[in-house]
């Protein structure tokens, strides 16, 4: 009995002309998707790869350590073929010195605008826009519209209990809609072998796991289809229902979300952040310049009433001692105004992660939002990528800061040895270095920071539950709702 | 078979024949009239040209031989200013299921270029065609078949046009309305309406036609006035036609 | 004849379900997005006074004009709350140096990338996307659907003709939607005002005319949706080519037509013309560092007191760096323009091909007339230059000196007081935007473009309706 129900099912979605003008449009957007990603992803990289290249033959080039201001880039990371996420919205590259904080920037959208203007098409668009619509459109008439036809009736004057009925519709449609998708995903998967993208096993699993949740969200979708169509007595009602239904999940829900979480949740603007983090910055250094002038009118005062030849003697021998002290208090300083970065940053950061969470809880309510959140997290390209390369960048600034000062140092000690060793002509020196380049073998290298499959799906996580909450949930509405479903 | 009619023929097949694009003949060769104050009904099975008849006179199709003339009018020659002269009632009336009786027959009256009714001019004869009061303000949505085939035929009233073409007219009515429609058509008749109608109901056509054809396989096999007709069984006519037809096309075949 | 049948598609329309549902959406939508647009330019505008306010107030107390460090800042556009375009993707910071490319920094959404996840839910959005989706609900069945109901025959057994019913089915079907829109979109107009977006005249042409680019837009989906159903039989099929051609449309050809013939057409990278610019520049550094050096060598006079050696020495750097810069800044020049070039060729190809979609259109058009179109960052881009130009002179005015060749100071420890600087003698920077008449003439082949599209599927419903069997 299930089986002949679930065949017919099958037969019923598989034989409709609508099969195949929609399996023939998502195998070729799924394709597509994967092609232009792929097409992307290589452009990207190709450009990063110069990118580093023409940074490092920079530095090679740099002549002193003081000329050397090394730059890193974000490298581009194969699941963005996927699901690009704010890949293209959040800088590529950050500029390494002891002056400046590490700060993201040069979006590849801020760049290259052109792109920007309609954005990226990636799988998980098409899964959460195209394929959900299509969901709709093979479900929205599976109890009303058998109703409307007259074969509800016709097969429940046969011994068919309500509970095998309403399972089979599931199944069959389920079954129906689901395996045949697989093919182009599939599909893609392979093309994504054959261009060469380079995965790891890591990338595999995280890939095989975001098919996995694209399927579930679908799931939801050919869910929701029957539930409402269990709910309603015509096709036409339940049609419009649902499209509604998909207009405010899809397209309304999460973009409100974030504008009203950007509403309720106030965070200090950009120049805020900088101009507090400037003025402590500003207020420091004064405060540096006013005890080094003290300082020097104490060393001078231990010059006082010496002969001009004394005086000089004196600064020579005092020299050396009075740039260490300098130095130590000039880092002291600079410890105290990154330390006030941070914490300043922090804070911001912070006050972010809150609205963002607040946006995000809001946008969850969509489970088309769940699914993108989910994508992201899972490809790595969700709104804490800049968060983990700035934070991977910050350690590599303070490895780069700590080698350079060293380098600097005795950069400056050989510039003062020879200055005093021909300190009898007037001669100006310019950068301090020589002509010969800079050893760049033993610069600390920018290690990209890595996820693992674990800390890529625990985020995730939660928006699978709750997909799988939703799916659940309209599962159980349709099933009561076809028990008490009047067939006539 | 030439009828005979005392006043002028309102509706006339000449030669009517229609063979559709992928070559079935649906019609061929037909030829019958209607005149003023008579009605006629076309008998036969399904698919067997009574509605590519009617939809010749309509011009919703080009006849491929021979015309249909409204009032002298050849319908595919000049089809804007036939249709003035026609009104139609279709099987399985649908209208716009979001309008109410009244707003239907409003559209539809003003469509046919009546402007001049007013709501009680509406309300008169949705009552004549027997649809109850208390229907006239709800909407089509939740009408039965019957209740929407009488806002066809009162939409076909208004227009007040000489000729009437009716498919069907009784398909969707239960035997007391089927013989209230009978007695409205009698009344049309009396004002000198000249009414073409195909129908399945035997009896009821032999109760009101002034003259009745048989078509099958799209030939008009057989036409005969109700005196003609008056001492014999039509049950047993129609079925001999048909199957006489059926002999001799297997014959010829 | 023609005004029955428009009169009775607004009634058949209006008095729906379907339609209650759908506008009520639409109305909540578009008051949301004046609303939120709205505040969200409130927000930006405050934004960008404290950060300019900020900016000056840094530099109180600074006692040398050539250690400010003075920022510009690109106001938030009145109409990009409606149409936010690219505003929220190019820089908005630039940092003013009297020498040197400026260089335009802190877009929006790498500020806040949680704006970028689910991006912005904008008047050009809805149009283009949710209100093109309920016209197909509205229209798939214009045609068709009368057919499955009987009432085309019906109607056709009157004396109609055909060119008449399908011009006013369609005029029906517009003023059904586009009359109850406009109470949404006048609320929201108000709104503006009230909320504190500076509208003047020309704004409101521009706003003007963006609605107009959406009703336009929204004709071309109600004029497609009654052609396709008067070429197919039944409704089911008239909607599912109607929602696959929404689709691709909509979400597939703009987004993949970018992408792909953009790629086509290579465009330096950015990191590759940086690199080349500093390359150029450390060569023409090392060659005036080893001029100076000979200079040195040449130039030292017995006799001549340190100080005076400086000053000779310095007008010689001096020269040697404005000669520099002026080699420098010419080389960026033409790599940039080059750049340019090549982008505008990319750009012309991409949006030619997506101009294919009717949505690309519209987001064309709508994005000039609001002044978010990809021009924003060129033009921000050439005023911050004019800028940098007047701002220089100011410096140069200030300090004697263009900050191009080597500060070199003298006599380290013996501090004079020096008088503060006031900052806000700075040339004020404030950009103009987009002006009216440019963005306009600008839009206007792509609302062209729209009408065209108008044409060619209302022609294209004609003529099928004409042939069309209403039987």
């Amino acid at each position: 009995m299930f089986a002949t129900l679930v065949e017919k099912e099958l037969k019923s979605i598989l034989l409709s002309p609508k099969f195949v003008a929609t399996f023939a449009v998502c195998t070729v957007l799924i394709l597509l998707s994967v092609f232009v990603g792929i097409r992307e992803y290589k452009a990207s990289i190709a450009e990063y790869e110069t990118a580093s290249q023409l940074s490092e033959q920079a530095v090679r080039s740099a002549t002193s350590w003081w000329g050397v201001s090394p730059r890193v880039f974000r490298k581009p990371n194969p699941m963005q073929i996927f699901s690009a996420g704010v890949n293209n919205d959040i800088g590529r590259l950050s500029d390494i010195s002891t002056w400046t904080d590490v700060k993201l920037r040069q979006s590849s959208y801020s760049d290259n605008t052109l792109f920007a203007l309609f954005r990226f098409i990636d799988f998980a668009f098409i899964v959460q826009l195209v394929l959900s619509l299509f969901a709709i459109l093979f479900t929205y008439d599976a109890i009303n519209g058998e109703r409307e036809s007259g074969t509800l009736k016709l097969s429940f004057s046969n011994a068919v209990p309500r509970g095998t009925f309403v399972l089979s519709k599931f199944v069959g449609a389920w079954l129906g809609l689901t395996i045949p998708l697989l093919i182009p995903i599939l599909l893609a998967v392979l093309l994504a072998m054959v261009m060469g993208v380079p995965m790891t096993g890591v990338e595999w699993s995280k890939l095989a796991m975001l098919i996995g949740v694209s399927v579930l969200y679908f799931t939801f979708f050919v869910m929701l289809g029957l539930l409402v169509s269990s709910l309603t007595k015509r096709s036409a009602t339940s049609f419009l229902v649902l499209l509604v239904i998909w207009v405010c999940l899809v397209l309304i829900i999460p973009r409100a979300a974030t504008m009203a979480a950007g509403q309720l949740v106030e965070v200090p603007s950009v120049a805020e952040v900088e101009s507090q983090k400037d003025r402590f910055r500003t207020d420091r250094w004064d405060a540096f310049g006013k005890r080094r002038s003290e300082a020097w009118r104490e060393r001078m005062a231990g010059a006082e009433g010496m002969s001009q030849d004394d005086r000089r003697d004196f600064m020579d021998n005092n020299r050396e001692k009075w740039a260490q002290e300098d130095d130590e208090s000039r880092q002291l300083m600079e410890q105290e105004i990154a330390e006030n970065s941070r914490v300043v940053d922090e804070e911001l950061r912070n006050r972010k992660a809150e609205q963002e969470q607040v946006a995000f809880r809001l946008a969850r309510m969509s489970p088309a939002s769940a699914y993108q959140l989910a994508a992201t997290n899972l490809a790595g390209t969700n709104t804490s990528l800049k968060a983990r390369y700035e934070d991977a960048m910050k350690a590599y600034r303070t490895a780069y800061a700590a080698f350079i000062a060293d380098k600097r140092a005795e950069e400056q000690r050989k510039a003062r040895e020879e200055s005093s060793r021909n300190r009898s002509g007037m001669r100006i020196t310019f950068g301090g270095g020589g002509d010969s380049p800079v050893d760049s073998s033993e610069m600390p290298r920018f290690e990209e920071p890595d996820q693992s499959f674990a800390s890529a799906l625990e985020p995730s996580l939660a928006d699978l539950g709750l997909l799988g909450a939703f799916t659940v949930l309209c599962f159980a509405g349709a099933f009561i709702a076809f028990l008490r479903y009047d067939v006539r | 078979m030439e009828l005979q009619s005392p006043s002028r023929a309102l509706l006339e097949a000449d030669n009517l024949t229609k063979r559709y694009e992928d070559g079935q003949l649906a019609l061929d060769h037909v030829n019958f009239a209607v005149a003023a104050g008579e009605i006629y009904a076309m008998l036969g099975g399904n698919g067997a040209g009574k509605t590519t008849t009617i939809n010749l006179f309509l011009n919703f199709i080009e006849p491929t031989e021979g015309e249909a003339r409204v009032d002298g009018i050849v319908t595919h020659r000049d089809p804007l200013a036939a249709k003035k002269k026609l009104a139609y009632v279709s099987e399985n009336v649908m209208l716009y299921p979001n309008f109410t009786a009244l707003q239907n027959l409003d559209f539809f009256a003003r469509l046919g270029g009546r402007t001049d009714y007013s709501k009680d001019a509406y309300r008169d004869v949705l009552l004549r065609v027997g649809l109850q009061e208390e229907a006239h303000g709800r909407r089509l949505k939740g009408f039965s078949k019957g209740m929407r085939q009488k806002c066809g035929i009162a939409i076909a009233i208004l227009k007040d046009a000489p000729a009437i073409l009716l498919d069907e007219p009784t398909s969707g009515l239960d035997p007391k309305a089927a013989y209230e429609f009978i007695g409205l058509l009698d009344s049309l008749r009396g004002e000198g309406k000249a009414i073409l109608m195909s129908t399945h109901d035997i009896f009821r056509a032999r109760d009101v036609a002034n003259t009745i054809g048989i078509m099958n396989q799209g030939k008009l096999v057989m036409q005969r006035s109700k005196q003609d007709l008056a001492g014999e069984d039509l049950e047993k006519v129609y079925v001999e036609y048909m199957a006489g037809y059926m002999d001799r096309e297997t014959e010829t075949v | 004849m023609f005004r029955l049948i428009v009169e009775k598609e607004l009634r058949e329309t209006l008095g729906t379900t379907k339609f209650a549902v759908t506008f009520a959406v639409c109305a909540v939508l578009i008051l949301l997005a004046f609303y939120v647009g709205a505040r969200n330019y409130q927000v930006g505008r405050a934004e960008y006074e404290a950060a300019r306010a900020e900016n000056l107030k840094q530099m109180e107390g600074l006692t040398d004009w050539g250690r400010v460090d003075h920022r510009i800042f690109m106001p938030p556009q009145p109409l990009a709350a409606l149409v936010s375009g690219v505003a929220n993707d190019i820089g908005r910071t630039t940092e003013v140096e009297t020498r040197g490319e400026l260089r335009s920094e802190n877009s929006r959404f790498n500020e806040d990338p949680m704006f970028a996840v689910f991006r912005f839910l904008d008047l050009e959005f809805l149009f283009g996307v949710v209100l093109s989706l309920f016209a197909i609900l509205f229209a798939y069945d214009a045609i068709n659907g009368e057919k499955e109901r009987g009432t085309l025959r019906l109607s056709f057994a009157n004396s109609i003709p055909r060119d008449r019913y399908i011009l006013g089915k369609l005029v029906g079907a517009f003023l059904a939607l586009a009359i109850p829109l406009l109470i949404p979109i006048l609320i929201g107009c108000v709104l503006l005002p009230i909320l504190g977006v500076p509208m003047d005249n020309g704004a409101w042409l521009r706003l003007g005319l963006v609605v107009l680019a959406g009703y336009l837009y929204l004709g071309v989906f109600l004029a497609l949706s009654v052609f396709i159903s008067a070429m197919t039989e039944r409704s089911a099929t008239s909607f599912l080519m109607l929602l696959v051609v929404w689709i691709v449309a909509v979400l597939i050809v703009p987004r993949a037509s970018v992408l792909v013939a953009g790629r086509a057409v290579d465009v330096p990278s950015i990191d590759r013309i940086n690199f080349d610019k500093s390359k150029f520049e450390t060569q023409l550094w090392q060659e005036d560092r080893d001029k100076m050096m000979d200079w040195q060598e040449e130039n030292s006079r017995e006799g001549e007191s340190g100080r005076e050696f400086f000053e000779r020495f310095q007008q010689y750097t001096q020269e040697l760096g404005e000669e520099r810069n002026q080699r420098i800044s010419e080389y960026t020049a033409r790599l940039n323009e080059e750049r340019r070039n090549r982008e505008s060729v990319q750009q012309r190809v991409a949006l030619g091909i997506a101009r294919i979609s009717p949505t690309a259109v519209f987001t064309l058009a709508t994005t000039n007339l609001a002044g978010t179109s990809l021009s924003l960052k060129h033009q921000y881009q050439a005023e911050s230059a004019t800028y940098q130009k007047i701002y220089s002179d100011f410096i140069k005015e200030k300090t004697g000196r263009t900050n191009s060749g080597m500060v070199i100071r003298l006599g380290g420890e013996e501090e004079e007081e020096l008088d503060p600087i006031d900052p806000y003698e700075l040339p004020d920077f404030s950009f103009a935007g987009p002006q009216t008449a440019d963005v306009t003439a600008a839009a206007l082949p792509d609302l062209g473009l729209l009408v065209l599209f108008n044409v060619v599927f209302f022609a294209g419903a004609f003529v099928s309706f004409l042939k069309y069997d209403v039987r």
